[in-house]
């Protein structure tokens, strides 16, 4: 990424303040959406889950001109998804669920450039949370 | 210690393979896939993927080990998997000999106990490279399940036999690998320089690497060691620009050209012996040169194994390319000496220090080069038999030896050579059974090779004097007999092997290999395909020993059999599949075998340009590979096809040409079938019928029934000269319904009787013999049409001329009759009949046909039964049919 790139990502991330709870609605609709499979993979209440998961967005853009500390959050991200059955090929849809959400909800400044930015910030992540969920796989699990 | 500093350095990230990993830990722990093949361009992540799948699955608890091969591992066989071998690798068995399958066996064994029952993860890298015997122990070790094989092929690289095996019974994972995309690449570099990157920079590395994976790094640290990328305020930036390169090859010389001496030192050692030991490096090398290496990502480190390799095997080929060739002997000899006096003889560091001195163009000690020929010779890998052998001093070579290198040189077509070497062999002490095959082998070579079969009869005869054993002493009695069926003689060798019983198992498959060829020769055509087929898998259940003929040969064999047994399509199936198999295990004879075996099925199906076509294929391998006898043969089929083609000068050339290499009498009477369609062809009857009447006489004294069968009626076919009362007792003592088919139409052409000669166009076209057919047919007319029989004669016209078109252009004396009649008949309806059999073509009633053309419905009735008559049908559905050719 470039540190353009970066300030976008978190600058648009900003932008969404009272409107995060929508998105991260409006993530979980398109996830399951796009892939039913997945929804059983979620055992907790739903409402907890966005919290959680608003939560985890939030540290995670702060984290990210810092590359160590960012990776100490999505290495141990990775690690615990492989227990709850999460597979490489799932981080794609997780990605593209991400984006038709920021979509939805930023409007007219989610545009290529900033989108752009996303998806290398969401490149990142999941490639940091693959490898910590590698780690953490035996094989035949 | 080293080990904890090069841990705490940063490892290159892999990006975007994650996918492909899962897909990988799937197969392992599916239990059902025995590998996984990479496939992609250089550079593209295939060895990093693989390295990263074994690490994946030694943090399950699976034990993983590298195999690469190389210019150098290829000198010997097992070279590139000697880090799997047991101690004791291919020591003589009590036979004198190396059983490679037990090999494989103990090693699987070995393998599971080392690793107590878990199953090993292999990575062989480039393993198109790998030698036969190598990957012959890989396949039978993955089909087995004790070891899951990871492999990459480069894009364009041949895939190995070992692969397509597995493939086929589904037991491999396939993954093809791409480039990286823009913005993988893009996380790649991110994470790789631990932060952000300005937008320029990014781009130049982009379109200077368009997503390879190696180029990426290679460029990123190139420029990291040449101070063009830089770090500031937390931001990479480019200070220069990247090298013009286009080649990865270039990118990565530049990089090693730029290194210190003593750095370069240890690539150039690890390029020759890799893996090394850490613990000899550190003691090697000075202090933080490993360090600075791994740094630089050149090397990588396998800690739990204690072992350094280069990081990629393009940095072996380029340090490699640019190391002196003094330099590099003398690393691979001190290391060679080093290793040898730190292990045991015997053991997998015997095959890499052979492998080593060889390489340095000196000489491993004989006896790995002995036991690695033998290993070589079981996978049929008769050039590495030669190349390996001829390295041991001549004062060092015994009998074995000998007998080897024999073998090979007769396989590769050096006839006197062999010779030489097997003569030579014989004077030297051995044993019964090694004086038995020296003996077998040389008179085999004196046959095959240098077509002088009374000296193959002479010399298997001194042998029967000198050995004792019983078994031996049979062995040598089928090989007496092999001799005289291949060379003219099924009748006395059929007497011969009436004397022994084969009560064991070799000397039964030695017996079959002369037995199922005579056997078909004199027309038990069904005991010969039986004996073939039940003996092939007897040869392969011995496993791999001396002085026996090719596996392949008993399939040859099988086909010769359904080929006189009349089976022409099974014979053709066979055939082609069989000359699949040789052709990807480099065995020419086998080769030429099946290809002429091929060209006498098409000429006996009539199609001579296909014959013609194998025939030269069969003549041009065995002229390059020096086998002067099936070279005769091959060139007696040529002239055959030539001359059935109507080619006349082309089928005399072919015959000079045979003149001038000796004569071979495998089927010698057969042979004679060119000699007289070729006289034929050229307007000469009265020499064809001397010749073919000639032939058949010799058939006739030396037990070739079958062939007597063809030539006599081949003799009838061109002259019309009656054969039918021999032919008919030909048929009485052959099974083939060929032979059968053959005296019908003798007989039927003898009674001029149309419906028999209708009888046997059936049973040739039943056969395939669609020539054959075509001309029983042709003669079925001209009875029918003599007897008055209009109808019937321009039936089997017609089905002759149908026939005929199917035959490739033959032209025979009988189809030229055939044409000559035809053009005579070419437009046989009147213009009145030709219009009412249109409109009663497209279904229009005989009323309404009488309407259009003003006609009494009666006559267009009259009209239709004379263009019936004409066109050989019996109904208006038969019309249409009949319309193509005659309107």
């Amino acid at each position: 990424m470039t540190p353009e790139q970066i300030t976008l990502v978190q600058s648009s991330f900003e932008r969404l303040g009272p409107d995060l709870p929508a998105l991260t609605a409006l993530f979980y609709q398109e996830l399951f959406q796009r892939d039913p499979a997945l929804r059983p993979l979620f055992t907790t209440d739903m409402g907890e889950q966005r919290v959680k998961f608003a939560q985890k967005l939030a540290e995670i853009i702060q984290a990210i001109p810092r590359l160590d500390e960012l990776l100490a959050h999505t290495r141990a991200l990775g690690a615990r998804h492989v227990a709850y059955g999460v597979r490489a090929t799932d981080y794609q849809t997780v990605g593209d669920a991400l984006y038709a959400a920021l979509a939805a909800v930023l409007g007219d400044e989610f545009d290529a450039q900033t989108r752009e930015a996303w998806i290398l910030a969401y490149n990142i992540v999941a490639e940091t949370m693959l490898e910590g969920a590698a780690a953490a796989r035996p094989i035949g699990s | 210690m080293l080990a904890d500093v090069v841990m705490t350095l940063p490892r290159w990230p892999i990006v975007g393979r994650r996918p492909e990993i899962e897909v990988f830990e799937r197969a392992l722990g599916s239990g059902e896939r025995a590998g996984l093949v990479i496939y992609g361009r250089a550079g593209v992540g295939k060895t990093r993927l693989a390295d990263e799948c074994a690490g994946q699955a030694a943090a399950s608890g699976h034990p993983s080990q590298r195999v690469a091969g190389s210019r150098t591992t290829a000198l010997l066989p097992l070279g590139a998997v000697a880090a799997l071998l047991p101690d004791g690798l291919g020591r003589l068995g009590p036979d004198g000999q190396v059983n490679a399958v037990a090999l494989f066996e103990q090693t699987r064994r070995a393998l599971h106990d080392r690793h107590r029952g878990r199953r090993l993860v292999i990575v062989a890298d480039d393993i198109a490279l790998l030698d036969v015997a190598s990957l012959a122990l890989l396949g039978y070790l993955a089909a087995q399940q004790a070891i899951f094989l990871i492999a990459t092929v480069r894009t364009g690289e041949p895939v190995p036999d070992l692969l397509t095996d597995l493939w086929r019974d589904g037991r491999l994972q396939r993954i093809d690998l791409h480039d990286l995309s823009r913005a993988h690449l893009d996380t790649l570099l991110h994470l790789a320089l631990g932060g952000p990157i300005e937008a320029g920079a990014g781009q130049e590395f982009w379109e200077s690497s368009r997503g390879n994976p190696l180029y990426v790094h290679e460029l990123v640290l190139g420029a990291l060691d040449s101070g063009a990328l830089v770090e500031r305020s937390g931001v990479w930036h480019l200070e220069d620009h990247l090298p013009a390169t286009s080649r990865l090859l270039d990118l990565v010389e530049q990089r090693i050209g730029g290194l210190p001496d003593e750095a370069r030192s240890v690539l150039e050692l690890l390029a020759l012996c890799q893996p090394v030991e850490l613990g000899y490096l550190e003691t090697a090398a000075p202090a933080g040169v490993l360090e600075s290496l791994e740094r630089a990502g050149l090397v990588t480190l396998a800690v739990a194994e204690g072992q350094v390799r280069l990081a990629h095997p393009l940095h072996a080929k380029v340090v490699r390319a640019a190391m002196p060739k003094l330099r590099a002997r003398t690393v691979l000899l001190a290391q060679a000496e080093r290793l040898e006096a730190a292990s045991s003889a015997h053991g997998p560091a015997e095959l890499r220090t052979a492998v080593w001195r060889l390489d340095a163009g000196g000489r491993p000690g004989p006896g790995v080069l002995i036991r690695s020929a033998h290993l070589a010779r079981s996978t049929h890998d008769f050039r590495m038999v030669r190349r390996l052998i001829e390295a041991v001093p001549s004062e060092e070579l015994d009998s074995v030896a000998a007998l080897l290198l024999g073998e090979a040189l007769y396989e590769l077509g050096d006839f006197d050579a062999a010779e030489r070497v097997l003569a030579a062999g014989q004077e030297l002490p051995s044993g019964e059974n090694v004086a038995m095959r020296l003996a077998v082998t040389r008179a085999k070579n004196a046959h095959w090779g240098l077509c002088r079969p009374e000296e193959a009869l002479a010399i298997n005869g001194a042998a029967k004097a000198v050995v004792s054993s019983a078994p031996l002493v049979e062995e040598l009695v089928a090989h007496e007999a092999a001799v005289l069926t291949f060379s003219g003689r099924p009748d006395i060798a059929m007497a011969v092997l009436a004397g022994i019983t084969g009560s064991d198992k070799r000397t039964r498959v030695v017996r079959a290999i002369a037995g199922a060829v005579a056997l078909a020769m004199a027309g038990r055509t069904a005991e010969a395909v039986a004996l073939a087929q039940a003996s092939y898998a007897d040869h392969v259940a011995l496993g791999d020993e001396l002085a026996i003929a090719h596996p392949a040969t008993h399939i040859v064999n099988q086909v010769f059999a359904l080929t006189e047994a009349g089976r022409l399509a099974e014979a053709g199936q066979l055939a082609r599949t069989g000359a699949e198999v040789v052709a990807s295990h480099r065995v020419p004879i086998a080769q030429i075998w099946f290809a002429a075996n091929l060209a006498r099925v098409a000429t006996l199906q009539g199609r001579p340009a296909t014959a013609r076509r194998y025939y030269a294929e069969a003549a041009g391998l065995a002229q390059a590979n020096g086998f002067a006898g099936p070279r005769c043969m091959a060139l007696s089929g040529l002239a055959l096809a030539h001359a059935m083609l109507g080619e006349p000068e082309a089928a005399a050339q072919a015959l000079a040409e045979r003149a001038a290499v000796p004569w071979f009498g495998f089927l010698g009477p057969e042979q004679h079938l060119a000699d007289a369609w070729a006289a034929t062809a050229a307007q000469r009857p009265a020499e064809a019928a001397e010749t073919f009447r000639a032939a058949a006489a010799e058939a006739a004294s030396t037990g070739h029934r079958v062939t007597e069968s063809w030539l006599l009626h081949d003799l009838m076919r061109t002259s019309g000269e009656d054969v039918s009362a021999r032919l008919r007792e030909l048929a009485d003592v052959c099974d083939s319904p060929l032979v059968a088919a053959r005296a019908r139409h003798a007989g039927a052409a003898r009674a001029r009787d149309a419906q028999e000669l209708t009888g046997a166009a059936n049973d040739f076209e039943a056969l395939g013999a669609m020539l054959l057919a075509a001309e029983a047919a042709g003669g079925a007319a001209a009875e029918f049409s003599r007897a008055g029989e209009g109808r019937a004669a321009t039936a089997a016209l017609r089905r002759s001329t149908a026939l005929a078109a199917a035959c490739e252009g033959a032209s025979t004396p009988a189809l030229f009759h055939l044409a000559t009649v035809n053009a005579a008949a070419a437009d046989p309806l009147s213009g009145r009949e030709r219009e009412v059999v249109l409109l009663a073509a497209t279904g229009m009633a005989s009323k309404d046909i009488a309407e259009r053309l003003y006609l009494s419905v009666r006559t267009v009735n009259n009209h239709l039964q004379h263009a019936y008559a004409k066109l050989g049908v019996t109904s208006r559905a038969g019309l249409s049919q009949a319309l193509g050719s005659a309107i």
